[in-house]
C-alpha cells in the first residue's frame, strides 16, 4: 500500500476512467435534477404522495354529523348514500347510524372511520373555549421496571417513588398543547428530562393524520421520540397523545442515511465490472502497483463521495432536529455501513458475469443490507439486540440519547470486520484468471476462499478470518428469529436459534476446507481430510474462544452477549466452569469439521451428506448442553 | 422474417437471464422485499394490536379517587381491570406481575389526572400503552359527554367497533403497488444493461453484421424486457389470490403494469443508447425513474393509488382514464423512440 500510488489511481478513477462523467452525462444529470427539483415543491404543495386517497367509498348525506369527518379524511370518497352497498359504497351513513358492507373491505372502512372520528373530535375539541371540558382527562405515562423473580421490596425502581399521587397539575391550563409540556422528570437524569420536551409535532391535533397511509402508523407522537432507552421518561398529554415507544421519526431520518449509498454503489459496481470487460483491467494489473493499491485507489473516490453525502445529511438532520446529539456518533456509525455497502458491491462485481447479473446483485445488496441496518433499528427502544445494526446508533444520536462508547464499538466492529473480509475475498479474485473469465458464482466463491489457502494449516487461518461474517450472520439470524419466536414455546424458538447458528458455523468451517479440496491444495486421503478438518475446527475454536475472552473481560450487554456467545454453549457460565467446559467445544468443532471433511472427499454430494451429519451432531450437542444449563 | 429476428433477440436475452439464474434471484429479491415490508407492518402491528398475538394476561390495576369512572371506561374499552384500594397496593401487584400496568386516577381541578404506569423496555410495554390509551380515550369520551353542557359543539359519536384485519389497508395500498411496480422498475434497469453491455463489449457490431437493423435490435430487447414485467405481475396476483387476498380487475392491472413497464423500458433504452456506458446510464436511470414515480403525484391519481384502487375495487373514472392515458403515452413514446433509434448512426458505438 503506497499512498501516492493509491491517490494517483483514485485521481484517474475520477477523471480518466473509461467514460468518466463526460459533458453530455453531466448536462443530462443537471437537467434531470433541475426538473425534479422544480417538481418537488409542487408535489409537496399537493400534500405529498397519498397512496390511500379515496380508498374507501362512503355514502353519506350532508346532514349527517359524520359528514365533516368523512369529508376531511382523504382516505374516504364521499358518495351518494342511496348507492348500492357493497358494489358501489363500502359504508352507508344515515344520521349517526353506520352500516358497513358485508366484506373485509367494509369492516376495514368501519375501523378507519372509527379512528378518523377520534382524531376529528380531538381537532374540534381543541377549538373549544372551555378546554377543561374539551379535554377532561390528562395522562402522565411512566415506565417502570418490574422484577417478578426477586422478592425484595427495594427492587422497585426509584423513579416510581418520587412523584407521588399528585401528577403535575401545571399542565391542565392549556390542555390542547400539541407539544407535550416538559413534565415532571420522575427519574433522575437531567438529560432525559429535557428529552421530554421534544416536539410531538407530527402527531398534532391539526390534521396531520390525514396523510397517513396505513392508518395507525401515523400517530408517531410524543412517546416514540421522547422516550429514550437509558431511563424511563414520563410524558404527559391527552389520552390520544400517548403512544407506544416507537422511534418513528428518527427511523425515517435514519433511512435518509441509507438512500445515497444505493446510488453510490450503482456507480461503483459499474466501474469495477467495466474493468473486467474486454480485459480493460489488464493494463492496470501489469503496471508496477499492487492489487491492494488498485482496489484501494478505485474505491477511495466512492468512499469519500459517500461520506460527503452522509456528512451533508448529518448536517441537515442536525439543522432540523436541534435537540439531537452531536451527529458525530451518527457519522462514526455510518462509516462501517458505507464500507459494508462498498465491499459487498466490490465482491458482487467480482462475481457477476454480466451487467444484468450485476444489477441483480446490486439490488440484492441494497435490499439485504438495508434490511440488516433497518430492521433491528426499529427495536431501538425495546431491546438491546437493536445494537446489532449501526443504524441504531444513528437513531439514538438523532434522538439525542447518550451513547456509550462500548455500544458504539459493538454495533460498528462486526460490520467493519465483515467489510474487511469482503474486500480480502474480492481481492483474492482480482487476478487475471478470475477477472477476465466467466465462471459460475459458486465456483468463484470457492476461488475467493482458495485464494488464501496454500497449505493445510492456512485453512485454520481462513476459518478465523471468516469469524466476523459468522458473527454478523448469527446476529442477523437471532434478530430474525426474535420477532417470529415471540409466540412460540421456549424449546422451539431456542431450537430455531440454535439450528440457524449451527448451520452458519458448520458452513463457515467446511467451505474453506471444501475450497481447498476442489483446488487440490491437499490430497484426498482420509488422513489428509482428518488433518484439515481438525485444523478448521481448531481455527474456529480459537476465534470463538477469543471472543469469549473478550466477553469475560469486557462484559458485553446482555442480549448481545447471548447472541454472540450462544455460538458456544458456555453462555452464562462463570469463568471457572467455563474453563472446565473449554475442551468439550474444541472436541466438538474438530469432530464436526472432520465429519464434513471426510464426506467432501467424494465430491459435492459427499459434502452435502457430511455437512448434514456435522450439523446434526453439532445441533444435538448444543441443544442438550443448553437444555442442561438453562 | 423481421418479426422472427426481433423475437429471436428477445428470446436470447430472456434465455440468458434464466441461464445465469438471475431471474431466480430477481424473484427471490421481490419475495424478500415483500416479506420485508410485510414483516415491518405485520410485525409492528402485532406489537400494537393485542388481538393479533397471544398476549396472555392483560389486566390493569386501577387505584385513586376516581377509579370507578376508570372502571366504567375500561368496561367500554373491553379491558379487564382489578381494583386496588391504594396506589401502593396496585404498584405492588404490578411489581409481582399480577397486572400489566397501573392506572391511577385523581381529580385535579376540573379534570381527571391519570398516571399510567407500564412495564419498561419490554415487548409488553407497547401493548400496555395501547391498551391504556384505549381505556383513557374511553374515559375521555365519557367525561366529554358528562360535560356536554360546557361544550359549544357536541363530539361526533363513535361508530361501532369493527372486526377488521389491521393489515387490510396496508395490503392494498402498499403491498400490491409494491409488487406490481417492482418488476417494471427492474425491467427498465435490465434494458439499460442489455444495451450498454452490447455496446461496451463491442458485440453490438457483431449483431449488426447479421441482417438486422438497430431498430430491430431495439424492438427485440425492449419487448423482451417489457413482457417480463406483466408476467411477474400476474404471478404475484395469483400468489396473493392463493393467500386469500382478492385482487379485482386483473386485466386493468396487467394493462397498467404493461404501460408502466413499456415507459420505463423506453426510458432505459434511450439512456443506454444515448450514453452508451452502464455507469452513467444506470445512475441516471434510477434517479429519473424514482423522480418520475414521485412526480407522478402531480397526476390526478398516482399510479400506485390507481393500482390500489383497481385491486380493491374502488375505481373511479379518473382511475380508468389514468390507465388509458398511461397506455397511450407508453405506446406513443415507444413509437417515437423507434423513429429516433432508426435515425441513430450505429457506427458511433
Amino acid at each position: 500500500m503506497r499512498p501516492r500510488k493509491i491517490l494517483r489511481i483514485a485521481r484517474w478513477e475520477v477523471t480518466k476512467n473509461a467514460g468518466g462523467i463526460d459533458r453530455k452525462t453531466a448536462a443530462v444529470i443537471a437537467v434531470t435534477l433541475l426538473v425534479l427539483g422544480a417538481a418537488a415543491p409542487l408535489v409537496v404543495a399537493q400534500g405529498g404522495v397519498t397512496l390511500d386517497e379515496g380508498f374507501y367509498r362512503v355514502g353519506v348525506d350532508e346532514e349527517s354529523p359524520l359528514y365533516p369527518v368523512v369529508e376531511s379524511d382523504s382516505t374516504f370518497a364521499v358518495r351518494d348514500p342511496d348507492a348500492e352497498l357493497g358494489s358501489d359504497i363500502d359504508l352507508r351513513i344515515r344520521g349517526t347510524q353506520v352500516i358497513a358492507s358485508d366484506s373485509q373491505k367494509g369492516q376495514a372502512a368501519l375501523a378507519e372511520l372509527r379512528s378518523s372520528v377520534g382524531s376529528y373530535n380531538d381537532r374540534v375539541m381543541s377549538a373549544e373555549s372551555n378546554q377543561s371540558a374539551a379535554f377532561p382527562v390528562t395522562v402522565t405515562l411512566e415506565y417502570a421496571e418490574r422484577n417478578r423473580t426477586t422478592g425484595g421490596t427495594d427492587t422497585l425502581d426509584t423513579n416510581t417513588v418520587g412523584d407521588g399521587t399528585a401528577p403535575d397539575s401545571g399542565t391542565p391550563e392549556d390542555g390542547n398543547d400539541t407539544g407535550p409540556v416538559g413534565d415532571g422528570d420522575s427519574n433522575g437524569t437531567a438529560t432525559d428530562g429535557s428529552d421530554g420536551t421534544t416536539p410531538g409535532d407530527s402527531d398534532g391535533t391539526g390534521g396531520a393524520d390525514t396523510g397517513g397511509s396505513t392508518g395507525d402508523g401515523s400517530t408517531g407522537g410524543i412517546g416514540g421520540i421522547a422516550r429514550g432507552l437509558t431511563g424511563s421518561d414520563a410524558m404527559t398529554g391527552t389520552p390520544s397523545d400517548i403512544s407506544p415507544p416507537f422511534p418513528f421519526q428518527s427511523l425515517i431520518l435514519a433511512f435518509l442515511f441509507i438512500i445515497p449509498l444505493n446510488f453510490v454503489i450503482q456507480a461503483y459496481g459499474s466501474t469495477m465490472l467495466s474493468e473486467r470487460l474486454n480485459r480493460r483491467g489488464e493494463l492496470m494489473l501489469v503496471a508496477p502497483v499492487s492489487r491492494g493499491d488498485i482496489i484501494a485507489g478505485k474505491t477511495l473516490p466512492y468512499f469519500l463521495g459517500a461520506l460527503l453525502f452522509e456528512g451533508l445529511i448529518a448536517g441537515g438532520v442536525l439543522f432540523l432536529q436541534p435537540d439531537s446529539g452531536s451527529g458525530l456518533y451518527a457519522l462514526a456509525a455510518v462509516v462501517p455501513l458505507v464500507l459494508l455497502f462498498l465491499s459487498a458491491t466490490f465482491l458482487g462485481a467480482m462475481f457477476a458475469r454480466s451487467f444484468k447479473e450485476l444489477t441483480f446483485v446490486t439490488v440484492s445488496i441494497t435490499v439485504g443490507l438495508t434490511a440488516y441496518a433497518f430492521v433491528p433499528a426499529i427495536f431501538t427502544d425495546v431491546t438491546p439486540i437493536a445494537l446489532i445494526s449501526p443504524l441504531t446508533v444513528v437513531v439514538r444520536d438523532i434522538q439525542g440519547v447518550a451513547i456509550e462508547p462500548l455500544s458504539l464499538l459493538l454495533s460498528t466492529l462486526p460490520p467493519l470486520f465483515t467489510a474487511g473480509l469482503f474486500f480480502v475475498l474480492g481481492a483474492g479474485l482480482y487476478r487475471e484468471e478470475d477477472l477476465f473469465t466467466q465462471r459460475p458464482i459458486p465456483l468463484k466463491v470457492l476461488d475467493s476462499l482458495a485464494g488464501r489457502i496454500h497449505r493445510r494449516r492456512s485453512v485454520a487461518l481462513v476459518v478465523i478470518l471468516l469469524m466476523p461474517l459468522v458473527i454478523l450472520a448469527e446476529l442477523v439470524a437471532v434478530a430474525a428469529v426474535y420477532p417470529i419466536s415471540m409466540g412460540l414455546p421456549q424449546p422451539i424458538w431456542l431450537g430455531l436459534i440454535l439450528l440457524s447458528i449451527v448451520v452458519i458455523e458448520e458452513l463457515a468451517k467446511s467451505l474453506p476446507v471444501y475450497a481447498g479440496f476442489v483446488h487440490n491444495r491437499y490430497d484426498r486421503s482420509l488422513r489428509s481430510a482428518l488433518a484439515v478438518g481438525a485444523l478448521a475446527g481448531l481455527g474456529f475454536f480459537v476465534a470463538e474462544k477469543g471472543l469469549l475472552l473478550v466477553q469475560l473481560l469486557g462484559g458485553l450487554p446482555d442480549v448481545q452477549q447471548a447472541a454472540v456467545v450462544s455460538a458456544g454453549p458456555t453462555a452464562g457460565i462463570g469463568p471457572a466452569v467455563g474453563l472446565l467446559l473449554l475442551l468439550a467445544p474444541l472436541a466438538l468443532h474438530v469432530v464436526t469439521a472432520s465429519t464434513s471433511a471426510i464426506g467432501m472427499r467424494s465430491g459435492r454430494q459427499g459434502y452435502v451428506v457430511g455437512l448434514t451429519a456435522a450439523i446434526v451432531i453439532h445441533f444435538v450437542y448444543n441443544f442438550s448442553v443448553v437444555m442442561l444449563v438453562v | 422474417m423481421f418479426d422472427d429476428v426481433r423475437i429471436a433477440i428477445a428470446r436470447r436475452d430472456i434465455a440468458s437471464l434464466s441461464r445465469e439464474k438471475t431471474i431466480v434471484l430477481a424473484l427471490a429479491i421481490q419475495v424478500f422485499i415483500a416479506a420485508f415490508s410485510s414483516f415491518l407492518v405485520v410485525g409492528l402491528t402485532s406489537l400494537y394490536d393485542p388481538g393479533s398475538v397471544e398476549s396472555g394476561e392483560l389486566t390493569f390495576g386501577v387505584a385513586g379517587d376516581t377509579r370507578t369512572q376508570l372502571e366504567e371506561a375500561a368496561q367500554e374499552a373491553g379491558v379487564e381491570v382489578q381494583q386496588y384500594p391504594t396506589r401502593a397496593a396496585a404498584r405492588e401487584a404490578f411489581r409481582r406481575g399480577e397486572v400489566v400496568g397501573v392506572l391511577t386516577a385523581d381529580a385535579s381541578g376540573d379534570r381527571i389526572a391519570v398516571t399510567a404506569t407500564v412495564p419498561d423496555g419490554s415487548v409488553q410495554s407497547t401493548l400496555a400503552v395501547v391498551k391504556a390509551r384505549d381505556v383513557l380515550e374511553a374515559l375521555e369520551r365519557i367525561e366529554r359527554t358528562n360535560r356536554a353542557a360546557s361544550l359549544e359543539t357536541d363530539p361526533v359519536p363513535l361508530p361501532p367497533e369493527a372486526d377488521a384485519s389491521s393489515y387490510f389497508g396496508f395490503t392494498y395500498t402498499v403491498l400490491v403497488p409494491l409488487l406490481l411496480f417492482l418488476p417494471p422498475f427492474i425491467s427498465g434497469s435490465i434494458t439499460v444493461d442489455v444495451l450498454t453491455e452490447e455496446i461496451e463489449r463491442g458485440t453490438l457490431e457483431l449483431l449488426r453484421v447479421a441482417p438486422v437493423s438497430l431498430t430491430d435490435i431495439f424492438d427485440g430487447k425492449a419487448l423482451g424486457m417489457a413482457l417480463l414485467a406483466p408476467i411477474q405481475a400476474l404471478l404475484w396476483i395469483a400468489l396473493l389470490t392463493v393467500n386469500g387476498i382478492t385482487i379485482q380487475h386483473t386485466l386493468s392491472l396487467v394493462v397498467l403494469v404493461s404501460a408502466v413497464a413499456l415507459l420505463v423500458v423506453v426510458l432505459g433504452a434511450v439512456l443506454g443508447l444515448v450514453l452508451g456506458r452502464r455507469r452513467q446510464a444506470q445512475l441516471l436511470y434510477s434517479i429519473i425513474a424514482l423522480g418520475l414515480f414521485g412526480a407522478a403525484a402531480l397526476l390526478p391519481e398516482h399510479p400506485a393509488t390507481v393500482a390500489a384502487k383497481l385491486a380493491v375495487g374502488s375505481q373511479t373514472t379518473v382511475t380508468t382514464a389514468t390507465v388509458l392515458g398511461l397506455s397511450a403515452l407508453a405506446v406513443g413514446l415507444y413509437a417515437t423512440t423507434r423513429r429516433y433509434v432508426g435515425s441513430i448512426d450505429p457506427e458511433q458505438y
